[in-house]
């Protein structure tokens, strides 16, 4: 047979100095002794656990399968939402990352000059006391402000907002700007919330996808919704510069040139309201600002859009008016990683216009059923102290619309560098690897030489923690609690499902540790991990044993799904505001509007990043399982551009930005625009602690240039253009 | 006496994405080394030119035929075609000869090169996830498929499943069950939108192979036994003839030293 993977591929692993183990053969096994003591587990320490994913943000129930101590494998549990007894390949390989040879499972204090991985192990007592000493320093001497703070979605965050917050400091980053920050605040501007959840009914005929790879970025529950509902005859146009997975699986695939998806929208807009195909009664009753978007619409027409988009008049018009004649079993898709040019902003609030004027409302979209913790309890706190230091990330000061709690993380690198308005001295970073997501690595190191002291919090030696003054060594997620998340009227838990190895210890045990020492003990008061969450369960009714055995319980009293669907959005008008007055206030357009996105030079090619299967953002890589199933990382390029440029597949090449170059290989490949060249993010590592994966691929940051949207504060990740010659 | 049902697996290519969570999961729920696999992915890739394109996948491990030419290829007996559908290898059987190697039209068995004869188990390959069929689980690959490319159960339900899919949507499918007649049948069955042979799928007769190379084989005993008395008729002679020459050398050197 033809295998596109063969078992030549395998053989990589099996040369590789890191030794071709299969997954039984790591380390010593550690019962989980909550379990044992519960009786989960026998004696022996076999049995299951139910417990919930961590390879990626969407956060699967899983059912762990322990023998002798040692997790074996992980099965989806079929009774949680969002794993439907599924995982995908990240979810299967998660013990890996728990069995890495490459854990940090010691304290580590930095020995030699910062980037050289010189390090030695340190007691608890002794890393903790150190960070909260250089802490107390750098706010003693600079002010609290002067110590920077970044965490990516997870769990464990409040504890880490109670640190940063009762600590005295304003600035916080988190990765969203890299990510979704033109959803987020579009979706803010018009609904008064930051993401609408889709609903993939029986009855949804038509779904619009920008960019949203869904088959290749995968979502468990989304992903095999999707597919589903491809399998009922439902039409899916799919516009990408690039024939991904889901490009493949689409009744319709549009190579659209990139930044110009606006355009694209924005004709849809056109012709649905000149040729009055939107529902007049949900837009009179619902919506605020009609006939502002009418007036800047009008000049928008297919016609127009054709030459920016590649689009023929004919093909946009017909999408207008099948996507119309579905409603309101139609969906137009926001996307997740959202920012991708200056005008991203615009993209994303003509997107969630569209489906307005539709009035697909409680049909194909809702309110999110929420993972907010309000129905939960949580341990009594003081307030916080009064701030009145800028922040460094320029909200509210130069991006007025973009939400506090998501911050400009790439703003707040830019001004650590600039020493504008202030001169930072310290960075706690925890889950976090700005030196591989932030663009620009260089200036990120830049960043880092400015500060007296960097602490990071991971579970192995990443690029970032290699920088460190300190590594805290964290329990990965399957040997610890965190906070619990209710979804909808269930609520789940994750639970250690063997204990940490070696010295690593839980989020809410370190963050404690760390908040006592800072003299910051009243925000984080409960006596253990467990504690914590019995905290948390008190004013429902559920004890902390039912919620173990099961992995969740549901709520006695339950809430009302149908109340969130109903009609109310907590915007200013509390209607869906087409027209948005707090836009208009701040100097912005009101109403969406184009704006010309840059265009490459020529002989520059735009650079594109996306997702695969088989990794998360920065953090997965060097999961040999993962490792042995991913594809060679290359820089893709269009067949006949590389032919042209004399170039072809395992031609190794070096691509240059105005900010740095890398060298890669290269495939040259018909699934891509001939303008355009992609790379998968999240290889090239610095680190030589991560023994899998250093060595492999090149890293996108080293190209990408930092360029942030005015209105959202989004990273404009698909803006910096490259060129490419052979190396 | 209850009947024992055929169980099987239905593979649709339409919905698979090639994320490859079923290699990861085999390869943790068999404690599949870190640079061997017992499933892998076929297909076209991309095909076409910009923009108009095509991509089709199929993953694919052990087909689990019911003439398994690799148990009739075997000399020694060590595979197993069980009533409920799983073709098992039994590695203390094994001698290594590789014969099922060569037999299998679908390139599934793979040797072992790393290990010595001692070591045993030779070849790898899909066993069905025993240890979970027979306790209440689908097979590791089909449990975690998140697009439910892969599904598992009774072989019969299933190609009614997979006519039932065809014949709803047409236009989406190729009109054809691969496995339901193929070699006489397999207990993996696939459907799909990309022509079976460019997913890598061999062009089988419903007559099983093996049942032409079963006759053949039937005659190997037979033919063996008379080929060896011929072989030992030759050893002997040629063992006269050097005895005869060996006598006549040393008769020789005897009259040299006289």
């Amino acid at each position: 047979m033809t295998k596109t993977i063969s078992r030549r591929d395998f053989l990589k692993l099996g040369t590789a100095s890191v030794g071709a183990f299969a997954v039984g053969q790591m380390l010593p096994p550690m019962v989980a002794k909550a379990a044992k003591d519960s009786g989960v587990l026998n004696a022996a320490g076999d049995g299951h656990i139910s417990s919930m994913c961590e390879m990626c943000v969407w956060r699967c129930g899983l059912i762990a399968k322990i023998v002798k101590g040692r997790v074996v494998k992980l099965d989806g549990n079929p009774d949680h939402p969002h794993s439907r007894g599924n995982l995908c390949p990240r979810g299967q390989s998660g013990l890996m990352n728990t069995y890495d040879p490459d854990r940090v499972l010691t304290p580590l204090i930095r020995v030699g000059k910062r980037g050289e991985g010189k390090f030695r192990p340190a007691s608890w007592d002794e890393a903790l006391d150190l960070v909260a000493s250089k802490m107390t320093e750098i706010k003693n001497k600079y002010g609290a402000e002067a110590m920077v703070f970044s965490s990516t979605h997870n769990l464990s965050q409040p504890l880490f907002e109670n640190l940063l917050y009762a600590f005295g400091s304003p600035n916080y980053g988190t990765q969203r700007s890299l990510c979704f920050n033109a959803m987020i605040v579009a979706n803010t501007m018009t609904y008064g919330m930051e993401e609408p959840a889709r609903i993939y009914d029986d009855k949804l005929k038509y779904i619009l996808l920008t960019g949203r790879n869904l088959l290749e970025a995968i979502s468990t529950s989304e992903t095999h919704d999707l597919i589903m509902a491809i399998d009922r005859g439902a039409k899916v146009v799919y516009l990408d510069p690039r024939y991904t997975k889901t490009a493949s699986k689409a009744t319709e695939w549009l190579p659209i040139k990139p930044g110009n998806d606006l355009a694209f929208h924005l004709a849809m807009l056109n012709v649905i309201i000149s040729e009055n195909l939107y529902n007049r009664g949900f837009v009179e009753k619902n919506t605020i600002g009609f006939e502002e978007l009418k007036k800047e619409v009008s000049r928008y027409t297919p016609e127009w859009a054709a030459p920016l988009t590649g689009i023929s008049v004919e093909t946009i018009t017909r999408i207008a008016h099948e996507f119309a004649t579905a409603a309101p079993h139609a969906l137009a898709h926001n996307g997740w990683r959202t920012s991708n040019f200056v005008n991203s902003f615009q993209t994303q609030r003509a997107i969630t216009i569209l489906n307005a004027l539709i009035g697909n409302w409680g049909v194909t979209m809702t309110a999110g059923a929420g993972e907010e913790s309000g129905t939960l309890g949580a341990p009594s706190q003081p307030p916080y102290p009064r701030v009145s230091a800028l922040r460094l990330d320029g909200v509210p000061w130069k991006y007025p619309v973009v939400p506090f709690k998501i911050g400009v993380f790439q703003e707040m690198r830019d001004n650590i560098v600039s020493g504008d308005p202030y001169q930072a001295h310290g960075w706690f970073i925890s889950r976090q690897n700005p030196v591989m997501s932030l663009p620009d690595r260089g200036k990120t190191l830049k960043a880092f030489e400015k500060l007296d002291f960097i602490v990071t919090m991971d579970i192995i030696l990443n690029d970032t923690s290699w920088f460190s003054d300190v590594v805290l060594p964290e329990a990965s997620y399957l040997e610890r609690y965190d906070p619990l998340v209710p979804i909808g009227d269930k609520v789940f838990i994750r639970q250690p499902v063997i204990e940490p190895q070696g010295e690593a210890k839980s989020a809410l045990w370190i963050y404690k540790q760390l908040g006592e020492r800072l003299g910051l003990g009243d925000y984080f008061q409960y006596k253990d991990e467990e504690d914590y969450l019995r905290q948390q369960l008190a004013p429902t009714g559920v004890s902390l044993e039912e919620i173990k055995e099961k992995g969740f319980a549901e709520f006695k009293e339950i809430s009302h799904a149908e109340e969130a669907a109903e009609l109310a959005w907590s915007t200013p008008s509390g209607k869906i505001e087409l027209y948005s007055d707090t836009l208009a206030k701040v100097g912005f357009s009101g109403v969406p509007t184009w704006e010309e996105p840059p265009q490459p030079e020529n002989g520059q090619f735009y650079l594109l990043t996306g997702k695969v299967a088989q990794s998360t953002q920065f953090g997965t890589q060097n999961n040999q399982l993962l490792h042995k199933y991913s594809d060679e990382p290359r820089l893709w390029m269009n067949a006949q551009t590389a032919a042209k440029l004399g170039l072809s597949t395992d031609d190794w090449v070096e691509a240059e930005s105005p900010v740095g170059k890398i060298h890669i290989r290269l495939l040259a490949t018909q699934a891509i625009r001939p303008d355009c060249v992609y790379m998968t993010p999240g290889y090239g590592h610095i680190s030589k602690g991560l023994k899998t994966a250093f060595g492999i691929g090149a890293a996108d940051s080293v190209l990408h240039v930092t360029y942030t949207d005015p209105i959202s504060g989004g990273q404009a990740l698909s803006q910096t253009f490259v060129t490419v010659k052979k190396a | 006496m209850t009947e024992i049902k055929q169980h099987a697996f239905l593979f649709d290519a339409t919905r698979c994405i090639d994320c490859r969570a079923c290699m990861v999961a085999c390869s943790v729920e068999n404690n599949i080394e870190m640079d061997k696999t017992r499933i892998w992915v076929s297909g076209i890739g991309v095909k076409g030119e910009y923009p108009d394109l095509q991509r089709g996948t199929m993953v694919y491990h052990c087909m689990h035929c019911d003439h398994p030419d690799c148990m009739s290829a075997c000399p020694v007996g060590a595979y197993t075609k069980a009533d409920d559908g799983p073709v098992t290898y039994n590695p203390d059987l094994c001698i290594g000869c590789r014969y099922c190697m060569n037999a299998c039209p679908f390139g599934v068995p793979h040797f072992d090169y790393d290990k010595g004869i001692i070591e045993g188990a030779f070849i790898d390959k899909c066993t069905f996830c025993p240890q979970r069929i027979y306790n209440g689980q689908e097979p590791a690959c089909v449990q975690t498929c998140p697009t439910d490319a892969l599904e598992y159960g009774e072989r019969d339900e299933l190609i009614k499943k997979a006519h039932a899919r065809i014949a709803a949507r047409p236009n989406h499918y190729i009109d054809h069950v691969y496995g339901e007649h193929e070699n006489g049948g397999t207990s993996y069955l696939i459907i799909s939108h990309i022509p079976f042979n460019e997913l890598g799928l061999p062009n089988l007769p419903e007559t099983p192979v093996n049942e032409v190379s079963e006759k053949v084989m039937e005659m190997t005993i037979p033919f063996a036994i008379g080929w060896g008395a011929v072989l030992t008729g030759v050893a002997a002679g040629v063992n006269l003839y050097n005895k005869k020459k060996e006598k006549a050398q040393v008769e020789e050197k005897a009259e040299e030293s006289k």
